[in-house]
């Protein structure tokens, strides 16, 4: 991780970029989905009838920006690092949906969600001590 | 669950997994040789590949489960990349890093349970 680049060029950034990429695709296709629902139509099943929708056009535009940012972070850090700390996206979306859309969380989801920042804690704790000595 | 629909998650979240190993490995060599060379390439090619493979594996489960049934699976590719990368990919995995990742994984496990 000794010649990574600084900037926008920042893996880590890049990281955060790829994660929030994610966060906003899975909400716009949401919403997109939910727009232009026609459970009468035996094409519904397909997805195809989503491409019908502009908010799924923007969050195929979204999918492909995090992926191309997720190849960029898999240059500088290491899989083991980089992976769970991308899944940060399994808490963001259920508590974006709570805030956005107004889906219920149960108990024990909340539990889930405590579990998960835990171990991204302690994921991203060497990460910060590599950083220090850099 | 019977052994056809066990087999048929267990190769797309492998897929998906294998693909990861592969864009690593293809992404950590142009630091050396660039963009432009025909390994680098195929290498994408092939994770891009796999990943197909797994999207549309999954997309066949969906059709049969419910995604609430499906989605703790996915919990466990956190845990199994994490070993793969320290298998084929020779990376440093702590006790610290698996404890995160085994954490991480029960706990999307419970999300999606619950």
């Amino acid at each position: 991780m000794q010649d990574r680049p600084s900037g926008f060029g920042n893996p880590w950034l890049q990281l955060a970029v790829s994660v929030v990429c994610v966060l906003v695709s899975e909400l716009l296709l949401k919403r997109g989905a939910t727009d232009i629902a026609d459970l009468s139509s035996a094409w519904s099943w397909t997805g195809i009838n989503g491409l019908e929708s502009p908010l799924v056009w923007l969050g195929i535009a979204f999918v492909i920006a995090s992926f191309l940012s997720w190849l960029y972070v898999l240059k500088y850090i290491p899989l083991t690092i980089a992976f769970p700390l991308s899944r940060v996206v399994d808490i963001l979306v259920p508590v974006s949906c709570w805030i956005f859309l107004g889906e219920f969380i149960s108990i024990w989801r909340w539990c889930g969600i405590a579990l998960v920042v835990i171990g991204l804690a302690l994921v991203a704790k060497p990460v910060a001590r590599i950083e220090e000595r850099l | 669950m019977t052994f056809l629909s066990f087999s048929f998650i267990l190769a797309s979240l492998l897929s998906f997994v294998w693909a990861q190993v592969v864009l690593k490995r293809a992404m950590e060599a142009t630091r050396k040789s660039g963009l432009r060379n025909l390994r680098f390439i195929l290498r994408v090619a092939g994770g891009i590949a796999l990943m197909t493979i797994s999207f549309f594996l999954t997309l066949g489960l969906l059709q049969r489960f419910d995604l609430s049934y499906l989605y703790p699976f996915q919990g466990l590719s956190v845990i199994i990349i994490s070993l793969m990368a320290a298998v084929m990919l020779k990376e440093k995995l702590t006790l610290q890093l698996t404890v995160g990742a085994l954490l991480i994984s029960t706990g999307i496990v419970l999300v999606s349970l619950s």
